[in-house]
């Protein structure tokens, strides 16, 4: 089964679970503040997901190391490839 | 070693996304469970703003994107216009 497969089966057997749950008739309902905090579950859940994606996009950001040796080799390189395209005759 | 700004705002947004994070725990999660007299409620609005907010707020958010697609394929397509 191909991923995108795996991740619509999680999905449908969680949606369903949580279906069930909201959609209990009156005298199979659970106790009030269960209920009550599981009804806007997929919207928390949601909210919960894009937080711990923003935090770890922040966190990257912060602890992203400078190279400092890479960026001058990489000017270095780009001096010695212009100076030889110089001289072979293009224009820059 | 990141630039100071980029260690700014890199730990601003963690320290951002983690105090929202905790607020709408308690707010969808918590509050159910404690007393409705006690005085927690008062920080919290009432509990259809927990649904409302997110949902628009999503709504916005693919609206900008939308826009923003449209002005780029419309900038791109007057370049592409103005060189023929």
């Amino acid at each position: 089964m191909t991923k995108l497969g795996q991740w619509l089966c999680g999905l449908a057997l969680l949606g369903s679970a949580w279906a069930a749950l909201a959609l209990a008739p009156p005298g199979l309902e659970l106790p009030a503040p269960l209920r009550q905090a599981l009804l806007p579950l997929p919207v928390y859940l949601l909210v919960a997901f894009g937080c711990y994606s923003l935090a770890t996009v922040g966190y990257r950001l912060a602890t992203f190391n400078d190279c400092e040796e890479a960026a001058a080799e990489l000017q270095e390189h780009i001096r010695a490839a212009r100076a030889d395209l110089r001289r072979r005759g293009l224009r820059l | 070693m990141a630039t100071a700004t980029d260690q700014l705002v890199g730990f601003g947004l963690v320290a951002f996304s983690l105090i929202l994070f905790v607020y709408y725990t308690l707010w969808i999660i918590v509050l159910p469970f404690i007393d409705n007299n006690h005085g927690i409620h008062q920080y919290f609005l009432p509990r259809e703003y927990a649904v409302i907010i997110p949902v628009v707020a999503g709504l916005l958010l693919v609206l900008f994107i939308g826009v923003f697609i449209v002005i780029v394929m419309w900038k791109s397509r007057k370049a592409a216009k103005k060189s023929d």
